[in-house]
């Protein structure tokens, strides 16, 4: 993904304003919903959505391959305006705020990071011993993922974690020239 | 308390990650065209090198010098780094998918960063308890964290710039670096570690 590209439409200037893009591709169409695959790459820091290196998506099947690893992060777009007009194969453009990259990353890693010091912080203080502090400190980790899916259930409610169509990919544009 | 803090100021500014043992160049160089990516990438390396060091703590401490294995020390972490990565995936697609979709991009990367296999590396050696151990491994990422951030902003600024064409792109980004770099030694009079 990278920055919006000055040379967009003006319709898609104002949703794709400070967001981080990335290239997509429909592979099915569900009623109202486009189901997306992100784009691969062949090598590595061509694109950041890369699950892996130096090997094409038709090389690698399988349990951990790039394939797997694209299925996993298909995700779908819930605009039927938008939708109707989607066919299989077709190559978007889409985009997220770095507002909510940025907000998911603190709730997915900061808040259940935080949770665990915290917790070791204060086992340690209490008990002074390794073992108890590895304990409270698992204990907290896991307290802390539990308030991740909770701050995660109400980004998702208010819609800040759900990409947008910004436009129709040019075809000499790839995720890395965005 | 005094310790504790000196220490994380030379892990995370004095020794830095980055600029001082030249660890996990590859992601500063490579995601660090933007500031969003790199911030990810951060806190991604955060939460990894901070999880994994926990559990090298504990193989080290409670199997490797108990049974006098530690010659497997380089094999272990690695596994133990490795199945971090996996396990921090899997949590956060279990816990938010929405979240697994924006933020996995970094994580598989993350597996070949050296940085991590480093940070567990000098917990050994620094002979450390749990949360010291645990705290410098959070200190030194988020060393890490704060160089990608602040290359990140510079090399954004870059593109704006008037550079000779012969150093533009990855030229004037070594050149940066290397006076990051130098600004970064000033750090050195602060505290040691």
């Amino acid at each position: 993904m990278s920055a919006h590209h000055p040379n967009s439409s003006p319709a898609d200037s104002s949703a794709a304003l400070r967001s981080v893009e990335g290239i997509a591709r429909v592979v099915r169409i569900d009623g109202d919903q486009a189901w997306l695959e992100p784009e691969q790459t062949t090598s590595c820091g061509h694109c950041a959505s890369s699950a892996s290196c130096g090997v094409s998506a038709r090389e690698a099947s399988g349990i951990g391959t790039v394939t797997s690893r694209l299925q996993a992060r298909r995700f779908y777009l819930d605009n039927p305006e938008g939708v109707s007009a989607f066919h299989e194969g077709d190559r978007l453009v889409v985009g997220v705020s770095e507002r909510a990259l940025l907000n998911a990353a603190l709730t997915a890693y900061g808040l259940p990071l935080m949770f665990a010091l915290v917790a070791g912080g204060l086992t340690q203080a209490a008990y002074g011993e390794d073992l108890t502090t590895m304990l409270g400190m698992t204990g907290g980790l896991a307290l802390g993922l539990i308030a991740a899916r909770i701050n995660a259930r109400r980004l998702a409610k208010r819609g800040d974690l759900a990409p947008r169509f910004l436009r129709r990919a040019r075809p000499d544009e790839t995720c890395g020239t965005v | 308390m005094k310790e504790f803090a000196l220490m994380m100021i030379g892990a995370a500014l004095v020794n830095n990650v980055i600029l001082a043992r030249f660890l996990g160049l590859c992601s500063f160089m490579g995601v660090t065209t933007r500031v969003d990516t790199a911030a990810g990438m951060g806190l991604a390396t955060t939460f990894v090198i901070t999880v994994s060091s926990m559990a090298d703590w504990a193989v080290q401490t409670y199997l490797l010098d108990a049974y006098g294995l530690g010659f497997l020390r380089t094999v272990t972490f690695i596994l133990i780094i490795a199945s971090a990565v996996q396990f921090t995936e899997m949590t956060i697609k279990k816990v938010s998918p929405s979240l697994f979709q924006m933020l996995g991009i970094y994580l598989p990367l993350i597996t070949t960063n050296c940085a991590v296999l480093g940070v567990a590396l000098l917990l050994v050696e620094g002979k450390m308890g749990f949360l010291s151990a645990t705290m410098f491994a959070f200190a030194s990422s988020v060393g890490y964290s704060l160089v990608m951030i602040i290359f990140a902003g510079l090399r954004e600024r870059l593109v704006l710039a008037d550079v000779p064409r012969l150093f533009a792109g990855p030229p004037i980004a070594f050149i940066v670096a290397g006076m990051l770099a130098m600004a970064f030694m000033g750090f050195s009079g602060i505290a040691t570690s």
